[in-house]
């Protein structure tokens, strides 16, 4: 063809030109939504900064954060890499028949041993020689249901194991029966409050509470994008929050803790429900320490509920069998400084509730 | 900076052929060596000083070693040139090397030297040392233009992961090149081809041999995917890179060396040598070879010269002692090839015998130390002693398999048979022609999406 080494030149010359001039003109994006991350800014231009290479290693870091079409480019991508390619994953994320999902990869025992001390601490610091019932309970990842699929998942059965073996202080309380592949949103890690209606039943039974309550089913009215969907950087079905309630749970006093501050709230946020992230609408989403009071619960019974993020959408669902329920997330409250805040009275039951994922990455747990 | 990264593509390479372009031709070496320096500065800005110095040092050599050939002197200044550059060299590349071995043997306790390899110190030294040799020979005249001399050394498609060119192939081209429609488009599609076998094949496999380094999960045939994959990691980022090279170069006016020749199509290892790393394999044969007798000496001086040249060979790539066994193990196949072998590897099992061995020598290749390498070989051979699946590799073969398919067919040259033959064919020869732009425009639109995705994209060759 005539011209072709011309066109060839032209057309490298414009898309390098036109993409340039906008990588270079573009404003400066604040936030990556698929990401939840704020996006790298432009770093200082010092003599100091180019010399100990500071400049540089910031500008490489800025130029791929605020490339032009980020988003549009990284679902090139995903789609080229799954649909193309053929490959099971991309950069670990996965989707089999709708649900989306992370691999979560092998059982890390340093993790496990991390949680360990940290649950170990809290025991001698705060329960050691007081009546009180503790109990271990923990959460399958949803990839434990993916398995079959040809997935890898965490091998749940060794953690489960190997945390029994190493917290004996507590009574173990195995819900992974319970639960199934749509017990998970599928856009999101997290498992759906009305699908875990009998796994709350089955804590509230072993930890000798009422376990009777009927709910009413009420949908949330925006669609629900996961973590795992904005990773994805492919276009997925949303999921919809549902959410439960009853008359004794619309009577529950909520009272957040932040920096020592008591704050009322509510059980269900919906401030949050139509934020970025509607997950946390449950409990306002990720609060240190937070105190559930039922009036029509037991009132000779207190729970004490460690807990990570799943801790947010069943705690509602265990307010029947108790009068307070304190939830405590030690990612965003030193252990060492509970016993500023918290009173473990004798007489109470203890919950440490966790997923395998927390469990198997366990450095946030302070 | 890399070539494959977002800064390289649309903020330093726009600016550098903006500005090149629009300099009028005598300064245009110039732009160059400021581009290369600042490009070069990017990741190393402290070394940026020990390369001006290089280059300085190697201008008034090559001036020296001219003014005072055929005497004795200029031996001796050459001598002295090969011993400042190498002795630069080997205070970056080996003395922590050195001192750990020396510490083990003799149980003292020597301390490290805290110092970071320069980026690229290993092909540019050979270059430097290319240039004083070929000068002290009289191949060359010594370049009287420090700034061209600098632009050879410096010349940034060619700075950190070779082909090691030679200053006599670029000498002309120094002083005058011809930039034509041509040679430019022919620049960009091995630019975007480059791009593409690093950034879509090499660093996929990357992430497989990432997977298998970071599993507990081991199996004999987890360890041989992990050898398949490195083997085609390395050669799709290597001659990738060597392809971006060669690419940048025409578009600047420049021919370099090929450097890879479909290396994994070889039936003997001495074929697959012809076809690797050409430009280091035939820098080894001209100054270290052939000096030392090559071929026309007795046999055992030759087997000598031979494990001399495969030493180096490997010590070249790192300093660690699986790189010289990697060394050692070509030499000892070279030499049976040579004396016995050779004669008998035709046809398939030629093929299977190569591809066995290139297999064994890249995980040997891929060990941070000998006792890695030792395990991953040992690994896949553990037969009887672990499972010859695991569930990790069960799941990686089904991930990527249609990618390493897609890496095999393209280390063949299977690809270029067809692309020619579709070309030569009536009525194909235009419609390939029409087809092969927006095919390059959405290779590099697929590379700038990779790279927008942040996925991992590791530089292999920090080592060398």
């Amino acid at each position: 063809m005539k011209n072709k080494s011309l066109i060839t030149v032209i057309c490298f010359a414009l898309v390098l030109c036109v993409f340039s001039v906008m990588c270079f003109i573009k404003p400066e994006g604040e936030f990556s939504e698929s990401e939840r991350r704020p996006l790298e800014k432009m770093p200082e231009l010092s003599l100091e900064s180019v010399l100990d290479g500071k400049f540089m290693a910031g500008f490489e870091k800025y130029a791929t954060d605020q490339v032009p079409f980020r988003e549009y480019l990284k679902s090139i991508k995903a789609n080229f890499v799954l649909k193309v390619l053929n490959k099971k994953d991309n950069n670990g994320i996965f989707i089999h028949d709708g649900y989306v999902s992370k691999l979560d990869g092998e059982i890390n025992e340093e993790m496990a041993d991390n949680a360990a001390e940290k649950f170990l601490y809290i025991y001698e610091s705060y329960l050691k020689g007081k009546d009180m019932n503790i109990y271990l309970s923990l959460i399958p990842d949803k990839n434990l249901y993916l398995e079959s699929m040809g997935y890898p998942a965490l091998d749940f059965d060794e953690l489960s194991r190997i945390m029994q073996e190493k917290c004996p202080y507590m009574t173990y309380i195995d819900i992974a029966k319970l639960l199934e592949l749509d017990s998970y949103y599928k856009t999101d890690s997290h498992w759906r409050m009305e699908k875990i209606v009998p796994v709350a039943k089955l804590l509230l039974e072993k930890m000798g509470a009422n376990s009777n309550a009927e709910y009413e089913t009420l949908t949330l009215d925006v669609p629900f994008y996961g973590v795992y969907a904005m990773q994805s950087s492919l276009r997925v079905e949303p999921d919809e929050i549902k959410y439960l309630t009853n008359s004794s749970l619309e009577n529950c006093t909520v009272t957040y803790f932040d920096a020592g501050e008591g704050k009322k709230g509510d059980m269900y946020n919906m401030d949050k429900a139509y934020g970025k992230d509607p997950y946390e609408m449950f409990l306002s989403g990720s609060t240190p320490l937070c105190v559930i009071e039922n009036p029509e619960g037991d009132k000779e019974k207190e729970l004490f509920l460690f807990r990570d993020s799943f801790g947010s959408s069943i705690a509602p669902l265990l307010c029947e069998g108790y009068g307070k329920i304190t939830l405590i997330d030690t990612r965003y409250i030193q252990s060492s400084h509970l016993g500023s805040f918290v009173e473990f009275n004798e007489g109470s039951d203890v919950l440490f509730l966790y997923s395998t994922m927390l469990l198997n990455n366990s450095m946030a747990l302070r | 900076m890399l070539f494959s990264s977002i800064p390289f593509l649309y903020y330093f390479l726009p600016i550098v052929l903006l500005i090149y372009f629009i300099t009028p031709g005598k300064l245009k070496n110039s732009v160059l060596l400021i581009s290369s320096l600042v490009f070069y500065g990017w990741g190393e800005p402290r070394y940026v000083f020990l390369m001006m110095a290089t280059i300085l040092i190697g201008y008034v050599f090559g001036l020296l070693v001219e003014r005072f050939r055929k005497k004795a002197s200029a031996k001796v200044l050459t001598a002295l040139s090969a011993v400042l550059f190498l002795g630069v060299l080997g205070y970056f590349k080996y003395a922590n090397f050195f001192i750990e071995n020396i510490n083990r043997l003799t149980g003292f306790s020597m301390p490290f030297l805290n110092v970071v390899m320069p980026i690229g110190i290993s092909f540019y030294t050979f270059q430097l040392l290319s240039y004083i040799i070929d000068v002290y020979r009289g191949d060359v005249k010594a370049q009287k233009n420090p700034i061209n001399l600098g632009a050879y050394i410096a010349l940034f498609p060619q700075l950190i992961a070779g082909p090691i060119v030679r200053y006599r192939d670029i000498e002309i081209a120094l002083r005058e090149r011809v930039h034509t429609i041509d040679k430019t488009a022919e620049g960009i599609r091995r630019l975007i081809i480059g791009l593409s076998k690093k950034v879509i094949i090499a660093n996929t496999m990357g992430e497989m041999c990432t997977a298998f380094t970071s599993s507990g999960d081991k199996s004999v045939g987890f360890a041989w995917l992990f050898a398949i994959c490195y083997s085609l990691q390395i050669y799709f980022d290597f001659s990738g890179y060597s392809d971006m090279a060669i690419g940048l170069g025409k578009i600047l006016g420049f021919d370099f060396m090929e450097n890879f020749n479909y290396p994994f199509i070889s039936k003997s290892v001495t074929e697959f040598w012809r076809r690797w790393h050409i430009s280091l394999g035939s820098w080894f044969r001209d100054y270290v070879y052939i000096p030392l007798g090559g071929n026309r000496v007795g046999r055992m001086r030759h087997i000598v010269n031979i494990f001399t040249v495969w030493l180096l060979t490997g010590f070249w790539h790192g300093a660690e002692w699986n790189f010289v066994i990697w060394g050692l193990f070509f030499a000892v196949l070279l030499t049976v090839e040579k004396f016995f072998l050779l004669k008998y590897l035709k046809g398939v099992a030629g093929h299977i015998y190569v591809i066995l061995v290139t297999l064994i020598s890249f995980a040997i290749f891929s060990a941070e130390s000998l006792e890695g390498a030792m395990g991953i070989v040992g690994e896949m051979f553990a037969f009887g002693r672990m499972p010859l699946v695991s569930e990790a590799f069960i799941y990686n073969v089904a991930s990527y398999l249609p990618v390493i398919i897609l890496a095999v067919v393209a280390s063949t040259p299977l690809g270029s048979i067809l692309y020619a033959g579709l070309k030569e064919k009536r009525g194909f020869g235009t419609a390939v022609d029409i087809l092969e732009i927006p095919v390059l425009l959405t290779l590099l639109l697929l590379v700038t999406a990779y790279l927008a995705s942040g996925s991992f994209n590791p530089f292999l060759y920090f080592r060398f």
